[in-house]
């Protein structure tokens, strides 16, 4: 059986080189140039549709695949912004170019169609993020996606999420609190995707500046049960915190995000909030006393 | 999407799956008037969930007369709060074995999980877990024959061409879940599909025909998916009698809100993740969630949550005014709780409005605002 890879830290070097696929619709024009402000090294764009303009967006030029991207730029990164159905073909030009790492902020993918794009980047073994992601950032420097600036500040936090929105509100509290991010990866509300929180584990085990890391997660399948396995495994000796959304969802109702649906015993809260426990994390119920509590001890220990 | 078992028969069996023949029948219909087949029946309640057999919502009836009698009792004692959508009525199958079929999106692996099971029954799920195959959809036929070459002599190829039809109608209907349980071999080495539960996956339901068909008639069994399908965006309601309605963005952040409410003895009508960033100008989701929301009278103010990374402030709070002026009939307080570009112009159109609302940048802060407005309007928390 093939085993999800661990995700590479060299590809979320604040330098690399990244390509928007899709850049001339409507959110990736805007969103490439609020990530070359923030100071992504955007490199290019991908038109794939052939009636498509190829004229540069903000000055960034575009191509016809990933495979010229590549070629004219040294892309290793691309940021995927196309339509839930383009999503399979988004992802094969993406790995026939070469991109190492792949990151699709897509919603809507259909479950079979990221089973396949799932098994492709590992057989090619590229990382792929997502989809149903709003991306990932090393705060201050890049960010690939649209996470909001406003939540974005540097600082000694990992956090990885499953959702969006909830890790911006979080991650604004904290920044005004004085507390900002070393790395932000978003893993998406989605059932099957790229990167678990699981497989992310080394890599903020040996990333330098994270000093703690934040988790959000969702009711809903077994990947903080998996991530609690995992801080074990790995012996993290980092302090971790955890929120968990949808705790009171009823059962068998899809809530926005796929991946958070109870079947049976299966996936629920008390699943969760026990592994994690377990594994030694700090589990809040309220986004106020989570806040808290990173506050304190992420004070206390400076 | 969890479908009716009824649906997943009839969707089935358009793919040549054989199922006991039956009908159904509506809550409230008469079961005298269906075309039944003659002999034994088994009345069996449609709802969307699993359990049903432990539930006492499936049982067997010698006549149609007793069937009758069946469906009037169910329909008084009804299913634990869940509702009955009917009733499919069928004939009862004179089996040799039961047997078990199922497959299953495996999120983890990223791949199908195959079981194949020489035994049915309500617990069998757990011993065909013991002995099920992991593959890619290409797979499938592999992992079919090799499950198959495990079983006993008589039932290979009964169960062989049971699972191989099955994983072709999974893939075909983009499936997450297709489980058989009981499947029931018969005499001359043919199987029917006594039971079927159905998931289909909701993001693939634009590209599914029939799926799509069945949506479009039923939406009052499929609320959740129909509405998804016809706007675009996710609403679900958790508490019919709720007092707050919430119009959010955000799926995690809009589950989180409602857990703390909840916490806190407030009772929430709704989930919602409208996603501002998809309105490009027009006001149709936020009418439609009004709507939604109105349409409950237990409702007695509304609660709005937008944190915008990119979606302009000032053009949703205009897109709001829009909104409400086509919905009269929402007359309860809104709190809105906006952050992101442009909220000062935001401020400036809400309070230029004739529109009863309360515009806050904390959520904290916003939260307090809908209590206090809940308890000035009357409602007893706890």
């Amino acid at each position: 059986m093939q085993t999800a890879r661990t995700v590479d830290s060299a590809l979320f070097d604040p330098t690399v080189p990244v390509i928007v696929q899709g850049i001339t619709g409507r959110a990736g024009r805007i969103h490439a140039q609020l990530m070359q402000t923030y100071g992504t090294r955007l490199v290019g764009g991908v038109a794939a549709n052939a009636t498509a303009s190829r004229q540069p967006v903000a000055g960034i030029p575009v191509f016809a695949s990933c495979r010229e991207a590549v070629a004219a730029t040294g892309a290793r990164a691309s940021l995927l912004m196309v339509p839930p159905f383009q999503v399979r073909a988004a992802v094969d030009d993406a790995l026939a170019g070469g991109v190492e790492l792949l990151v699709c902020v897509t919603e809507g993918v259909p479950v079979h169609d990221a089973i396949a794009a799932v098994r492709q980047a590992r057989e090619r073994d590229a990382v792929l993020v997502g989809p149903s992601t709003p991306g990932l950032a090393v705060p201050g420097r890049m960010k690939i996606g649209f996470l909001p600036d406003a939540a974005l500040m540097a600082g000694p936090l990992g956090v990885m999420s499953k959702s969006g929105t909830l890790s911006y509100e979080l991650c604004y509290r904290l920044a005004r609190r004085g507390v900002g991010q070393s790395l932000w990866i978003g893993v998406g509300g989605d059932a099957v995707k790229g990167a678990r929180f699981a497989d992310l584990v080394p890599l903020f085990r040996l990333h330098q500046e994270t000093a703690a890391l934040l988790v959000i997660g969702e009711i809903g399948g077994t990947e903080e049960e998996d991530l609690a396995e995992a801080l074990l495994r790995e012996r993290f000796a980092k302090p971790v915190f955890a929120l968990l959304a949808g705790t009171t969802a009823p059962e068998g109702i899809t809530m926005g995000h796929a991946g958070a649906l109870i079947h049976g015993t299966r996936g629920t809260a008390a699943s969760k909030i026990a592994a994690l426990a377990a594994a030694g994390v700090r589990v809040h119920a309220t986004m106020r006393a989570i806040v808290a509590d990173i506050v304190q001890r992420l004070r206390a220990d400076r | 999407m969890f479908l009716l078992e009824h649906h997943g028969k009839e969707l089935l069996a358009s793919h040549g799956i054989a199922v006991p023949a039956g009908a159904f029948v509506s809550s409230g219909g008469d079961p005298q008037a269906l075309a039944l087949p003659d002999g034994p029946l088994m009345v069996k309640a449609q709802i969307a969930a699993g359990g049903r057999g432990k539930a006492g919502l499936v049982r067997a009836a010698a006549s149609r007369t007793e069937a009758t009698r069946i469906v009037g009792q169910l329909e008084s004692t009804g299913a634990n709060g869940k509702p009955i959508h009917g009733f499919r009525i069928e004939q009862r199958i004179d089996f040799i074995r039961e047997a078990y079929v199922s497959l299953s999106v495996d999120a983890k692996a990223a791949r199908i999980r195959l079981m194949v099971a020489p035994e049915g029954g309500v617990d069998v799920e757990a011993a065909a877990t013991q002995r099920s195959i992991l593959s890619d959809p290409e797979g499938l036929p592999q992992a079919v024959k090799q499950l198959c070459a495990t079983l006993p002599p008589d039932m290979r190829a009964v169960l062989h061409d049971a699972s191989m039809r099955l994983a072709d109608a999974f893939l075909r209907h983009e499936a997450t879940l297709l489980e058989i349980n009981p499947l029931f071999i018969v005499a001359g080495g043919r199987f029917v599909a006594g039971d079927v539960k159905l998931v289909i996956d909701d993001n693939a339901i634009p590209r599914q025909p029939a799926i799509r068909a069945l949506l479009e008639q039923h939406p009052g069994i499929y609320p959740e998916a129909a509405r998804k399908l016809a706007h675009g965006f996710d609403y679900v309601e958790v508490d019919p009698q709720g007092e707050i309605g919430l119009i959010t963005t955000g799926a995690g952040l809009s589950m989180q809100l409602i857990d703390e409410l909840k916490s806190q003895g407030c009772r929430p009508l709704n989930f919602c993740d409208i996603r501002s960033g998809q309105f490009r100008g027009d006001p149709a989701r936020l009418v439609a969630a009004m709507r939604w929301i109105a349409a409950r009278r237990t409702v007695r103010v509304v609660l709005v949550n937008i944190f915008a990374g990119i979606t302009d402030l000032a053009e949703f709070a205009r897109l709001l005014v829009q909104a409400a002026a086509q919905v009269p009939e929402l007359r309860v307080p809104i709190v809105a709780r906006l952050i992101g570009r442009n909220l000062d112009d935001a401020r400036q159109i809400l309070d230029a409005s004739a529109l009863a609302v309360t515009l806050e940048p904390g959520l904290d802060r916003a939260v307090g605002l809908t209590l206090a407005a809940l308890d000035a309007n009357g409602a007893h928390r706890g």
